[in-house]
């Protein structure tokens, strides 16, 4: 155990932790804004797949990880429109039209991996940033202030995010749709309008999630995402819905997984027991969820289309 | 009723996207290092009818008369056929059997670690016709187990394993996996300066198991004191977790560092970016971090299909166990030339192998 | 100000509006009346622009106008309060009202000036209200002073008023006519509806009359009555006291002892309370809405938990039971909340009156469910309740809001139950309806159960208790004899003054 408090161990379980939250925070952010308006998109999984393999791909013909950035948004707006075309404006049942968009992200980020790649190669990453000042902390600013740039973008959103859905009229209205579109709409606010916005900007913090995961392992496989998707769904309930929540939950599933690959690393955990072991993520980020979303009232809307009277 | 609609014609549409995904998918096994002919397979549950037969004569060999039926063997195996890693060895070692034999029909079903899924297309080849039907992945047994006896003019080979279930069509193979892991771990307890090494492993079973433990046998007779952290996360498709296991590894000192299973491909990127050194198996990794990678022990299972083929020829069906190793010439560590691996440290790999081929060395197992 | 020209409606199997011509005036109170579903909440609906007319024209001022949604309807000037309240519970009361205005700080929101303005408009018409509260923390009367507020703030030169005072205690409805009139002080025109006629004769200008989608009448409120507005609605002469034969009283069939519940908000709504009805008679709950009428009604049913306490119906102890266990010891439970937690909106009408029946053997054949059965049943009790509504198969939601009342009595009062409490039984139906309920109630107080009537209306507290409890704080704090009870004692009491 005491291999544990080790000062390098710590940083680098600490810093890990971060690196590992990463995707899951940008895309259950993006899904906050959509489920918060009354949309539960079951496809980020996928989005996040084919934003994965397009920032990949990107990278690998141009090597430039921001044009890889930028196709990563490129294919979640894509991806969040068509979510909002099927969710909003067919009306599609959310528990089962979302499960399409998923298998199909995971086919077709295969089929193009297969096709146009085949060989997995690496590809460059994200630059490191050490914040000036910050990162010349002892310990504190080797574990958060030496992170590839897209970490800072991900915990940065955080703030930026309660912003709008706080301060803003955009949030105020989100708020309203996904609570009771019927008295939203009563008052002239587009319901229609609201969710596109927000189902596409939960498909473009999927794709950015995807390419930010590929981009920065650098590498691409069949099913990259390995389900982080659907998992960043169970977040944004873990996290009630907002933010701030949403933060601790990624931070929380992060730091159990790294801690316990520290421990297996350093014999900490039996071998015998890894496999029990790999399992705990899942669970305590289960049990957090049961104990704390149960104290709040998911929106009153969702996955409920909106129709008004004719 | 219109939502109903809606929401089906959705769900029909994506299902339609991904089948057309599975079925192409195949089509790109032509990647890979061997560069093997056009396979194509069939999706899983209708007939291989468009099966590609290779229009490349290559010179015919000794067996059965060119002018025959070709040979057809099908594969069913877990990941992508271009994993660098375990489903590759074998999709290698099939198109190598091809090139060898000339008239021979190949068949890939990949990504199919849905047992389900797999199981289905073993049973669609199967009753297709197929001469061999490769189930690529110890979690088909049950399924397999199953199916066979429905199919005795089929044989089925299933791997890695070693049991044929006592059905006469069937049968397992297997790799020594330890043994490589065991000249790769000597070597890397010579190579390290940190005494500290570091493996990423799936789960502990089957094949990864074998290597790991070799590995640590290895590393440990040439360096006693030698530290060797292993890592299993529990997952076979988890490549961001087997990264950061790799980063753990590094925290934790490790300078040499080695994983088996198709989720170490970000890994690799890891030890190149920490200045470690990296050793792979189940295929050539030198692709993914050509200035680190030292060796890497790779399949080849043409050596055993050669045989069981053989065996079909001659009217056994099934019924034996193969293992591929060091000494039958199945397992080979392949150096990269790119790095300037010390002389002595190679010849303690070349002691090594000698070593267990003769039987002077035990790898523990 | 308004003219509504020739509107016609029909939607699947009901001609909602038919050719019906409607003004207003600015400065007048113009009151809508008609029985349930007879299409009033429709015409007022195609004003505000949540429905399209088939036919008609709407002017405003003289000019044509298309009205094609609430924006359109906003940007005419035209608020509307609805029939169900529409407030976001979740946000304050200063964001309810900023909802779908644009912010003069851009992007952000301008809240506390939002707020001042609010507090501004609730100055000059006595509308108090704290801008920062979050609308679910709220009582029912403030929630109506929110609607209000937001049909003000848009400057609501015509206000609709859909059975505005249907959920509020006489004092608030007084509260709220002063602010109305207030509103035609300023020049502005409201349309108003409601169920209670003495309301309906105390604000109107004029009344518009309609039956079954078509305009029967139009008078002035000089010359108007009770009596003559009851039969241009109905078309006959309604009782508006039902006759009481009288009846032994029996068995106490209800006891309740030390009674504790908490209330949503997780203070006491009930604190020791003691009650009994008695078979055979009509007790009636007096009091102020907000007393914790609605929890114990819940914790005998069922349906909310009892911190202390018993309850005994027909003398077996039900305390904490499931609701599906009370209802076997013999309680049939009429809630207040209709679409909430009386009825499910997306089941058809034949469903939601099999709700509690699923298991009843007259329903099962074989053990399975006897569609013929239910539909004779079903059928049966739409037409003796004359629930209107196209089809029994047709969705709860799509019934206008007193037949959803009349619907769920219709499924509650079928049976002969031991004990039946009636919260808010005629609230929101139309009088020739609330006749036939006051009737059907009696009826069951003949077949010997103990009914507990809740009610806010005291004219029906009057007319049918035997005896009339009051309560107050979550304890009754008094009980009278009908025949000796005055309106200035129960008054009194309701106000909290305890009788020696
Ligand atoms: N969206 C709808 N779909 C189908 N029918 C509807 C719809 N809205 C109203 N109706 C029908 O139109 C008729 C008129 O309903 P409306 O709500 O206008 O009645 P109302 O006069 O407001 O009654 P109440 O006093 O009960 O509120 C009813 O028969 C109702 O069932
Ligand atoms: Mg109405």
């Amino acid at each position: 155990m005491s291999e544990f408090f080790t000062q390098a161990v710590l940083i680098a379980a600490v810093a890990s932790g971060i690196r590992l939250a990463v995707p899951l925070l940008l895309a259950s952010l993006g899904e906050t804004y959509g489920q918060r308006s009354g949309v539960l998109n079951l496809g980020v999984d996928g989005i996040m797949l084919l934003g994965a393999f397009g920032g990949y791909y990107t990278v690998l013909k141009t090597d430039n990880v921001w044009l890889g950035l930028a196709m990563g948004i490129g294919v979640g707006v894509i991806l969040g429109l068509v979510s909002a075309v099927i969710s909003v404006t067919l009306k599609a049942e959310q528990g089962i039209s979302g499960i399409g968009i998923y298998l199909f992200g995971l086919g077709m980020s295969d089929l193009l991996f297969q096709k146009l790649v085949g060989t997995p190669l690496p590809v460059g990453s994200f630059p490191k940033l050490d914040i000036p000042g910050l990162s010349d902390i002892p310990i504190l600013g080797e574990m958060l202030f030496r992170h590839s740039i897209i970490v800072y973008v991900a915990f940065g959103l955080v703030p930026i995010s309660m912003y709008i859905i706080n301060r803003t009229t955009f949030g105020m209205n989100i708020r309203a749709v996904g609570e009771n579109p019927e008295a939203a709409d009563s008052l002239g606010v587009s319901v229609v309008r609201i969710r596109y916005l927000t189902v596409t900007i939960g498909g473009m913090m999927a794709g950015i999630a995807g390419a930010a995961l590929a981009i920065d392992l650098g590498i691409f496989q069949q099913n990259l995402t390995n389900a982080q998707g659907f998992i960043a769904i169970a977040l944004v309930y873990f996290g009630a819905w907002r933010p701030a929540g949403v933060m601790a939950g990624s931070l929380l599933y992060g730091f159990v997984n790294s801690v316990v690959l520290q421990f297996k690393t350093l014999g900490i955990i039996p071998r015998s027991w890894s496999d029990i072991a790999a399992m705990a993520p899942a669970i305590i980020t289960i049990l957090a969820l049961v104990l704390v979303a149960r104290r709040f009232r998911q929106p009153a809307a969702l996955t409920k289309p909106f129709t008004r009277g004719t | 009723m219109k939502k109903r609609h809606v929401t089906w014609l959705a769900l029909v549409l994506a299902l339609m996207m991904v089948l057309v995904a599975c079925g192409d998918s195949t089509d790109g096994t032509t990647a890979g290092t061997d560069a093997p002919d056009e396979t194509t397979a069939p999706d899983e549950t209708t007939a291989p009818d468009e099966t590609t037969a290779p229009d490349d004569t290559a010179p015919s060999t000794d067996t059965t008369a060119a002018s025959a039926e070709p040979f057809r063997i099908a594969i069913v195996a877990p990941s992508a056929s271009n994993d660098l890693a375990f489903t590759q060895s074998i999709v290698d070692a099939v198109n190598v059997i091809k090139s060898e034999m000339g008239n021979v029909e190949v068949a890939v079903t990949d990504g199919t670690f849905i047992v389900e899924d797999a199981a289905a297309a073993i049973r669609g080849y199967a009753s297709e016709g197929y001469d061999l039907v490769i189930a690529h992945g110890s979690q088909y047994g049950g399924s397999l187990q199953e199916i066979a006896p429905d199919f005795p003019d089929v044989s089925f080979a299933w791997g890695t394993a070693a049991d044929t279930f006592g059905l006469d069509n069937v049968y397992s193979y297997e790799a020594a996996s330890d043994e490589g892991g065991y000249v790769m771990g000597v070597m890397a307890a010579a190579l390290s300066e940190t005494g500290t090494i570091g493996i990423v492993g799936p789960i502990e079973v089957g094949d990864a198991k074998l290597y790991v433990d070799g590995f640590e046998a290895g590393a440990k007779a040439q360096d006693p004191g030698a530290n060797v952290n292993i890592n299993y996360t529990g997952s076979f498709s988890d490549v961001a977790l087997a990264s950061e296991a790799a980063q753990a590894h590094a925290a934790a000192g490790a300078d040499v560092m080695s994983g088996t299973a198709q989720m170490v491909v970000g890994a690799v990127g890891v030890a190149d970016e920490v200045g470690a050194l990296w050793f792979g198996t189940q295929a050539n990794q030198t692709s993914l971090a050509p200035s680190i990678v030292v060796a890497s022990q790779v399949y080849h299972w043409e050596v055993i299909l050669r045989e069981i083929i053989a065996n079909l020829n001659s009217g056994t069906m099934g019924g034996e166990i193969y293992t591929i190793n060091l000494a039958n010439g199945g397992e080979v560590i392949e150096f990269n030339p790119g790095y300037s691996l010390p002389d002595e440290v190679r010849q303690l790999a070349d002691a090594a192998i000698a070593g267990i081929i003769d039987g002077s060395v035990s790898t523990g197992q | 100000m308004l003219e509504m020209r020739g509107i016609t409606k029909r939607f699947p199997g009901v001609l909602a509006n038919h050719r019906v011509d409607f003004t207003v005036n600015a400065g007048e109170v113009h009151t809508l009346l008609g029985e349930n579903g007879a299409g009033k909440s429709t015409l007022m609906k195609i004003l505000y622009g949540l429905y399209q007319a088939d036919e008609g024209e709407i002017f405003l001022s003289g000019e044509r106008v298309e009205i094609h949604s609430p924006t359109d309807a906003i940007a005419h000037n035209i608020g509307m309060i609805h029939q169900h309240f529409m407030l976001v519970e979740t946000l304050t009361v200063a964001e309810n009202v900023a909802l779908g205005l644009p912010s003069n700080r851009g992007l952000r929101t301008d809240l506390d000036a939002v707020s001042e303005r609010i507090e501004e408009l609730a100055g000059r018409y006595g509308l108090a209200i704290d801008p920062g509260a979050v609308v679910w923390q709220l009582a029912v009367g403030q929630r109506q002073r929110v609607e209000i507020i937001k049909a003000l703030y848009r400057d609501a030169q015509l206000l609709i008023l859909d059975e505005p005072t249907a959920v509020l205690t006489p004092q608030e409805v007084d509260q709220l006519f002063v602010t109305l009139r207030q509103m035609t002080d300023d020049g502005r025109g409201l349309i108003f509806i409601s169920h209670k006629l003495h309301e309906v004769l105390a604000l109107s200008d004029r009344i518009t009359v309609l039956r079954q989608g078509t305009i029967t009448g139009q008078v002035p409120v000089e010359g108007a009555t009770r009596e003559s507005l009851a039969l241009m609605m109905v078309g006959r002469q309604v009782k508006l006291a039902p006759d009481k034969p009288p009846v032994e009283i029996g068995e106490v069939a209800l006891e309740i002892r030390g009674l504790s519940v908490m209330g949503d908000r997780g203070d006491k709504a009930v604190r020791g309370l003691n009650l009994e009805v008695h078979a055979g008679e009509i007790l009636g709950i007096a009091g102020v809405s907000g007393n914790g009428q609605r929890e114990m009604a819940q914790a005998i049913a069922g349906l909310r938990q009892a911190t202390a306490g018993s309850i005994r119906i027909g003398g077996v102890e039900t305390t904490n039971h499931t609701p599906a266990d009370v209802r076997k010891n013999g309680l049939a439970y009429v809630t207040e909340g209709r679409l909430r937690d009386g009825a499910i909106a997306d089941f058809s009408v034949s469903e939601n009156i099999l709700l509690i029946d699923h298991t009843d053997k007259r329903y099962l054949k074989r053990g399975l469910l006897d569609f013929k059965a239910i539909k004779e049943h079903s059928l049966r009790l739409v037409d003796e309740y004359a629930v209107k509504t196209p089809t029994i198969d047709t969705p709860a939601k799509n019934l206008s809001g007193g037949n959803i009342q009349k619907m769920i009595l219709a499924r509650e009062m079928s049976g002969t139950p031991t004990v039946l409490v009636a919260s808010q039984p005629t609230r929101g139906v139309d009088i020739g309806a609330a006749e036939y309920i006051h009737k059907r109630l009696v009826q069951q107080r003949a077949e010997n159960t103990a009914i507990m009537m809740i009610s806010e209306d005291l004219d029906e507290v009057f007319a049918l208790s035997d005896r009339i409890a009051v309560i107050y704080e979550g304890q009754i704090i008094g009980i009278v004899d009908r025949q000796t009870a005055t309106r200035e004692q129960i008054g009194l009491m309701m106000a909290g003054v305890r009788p020696e």
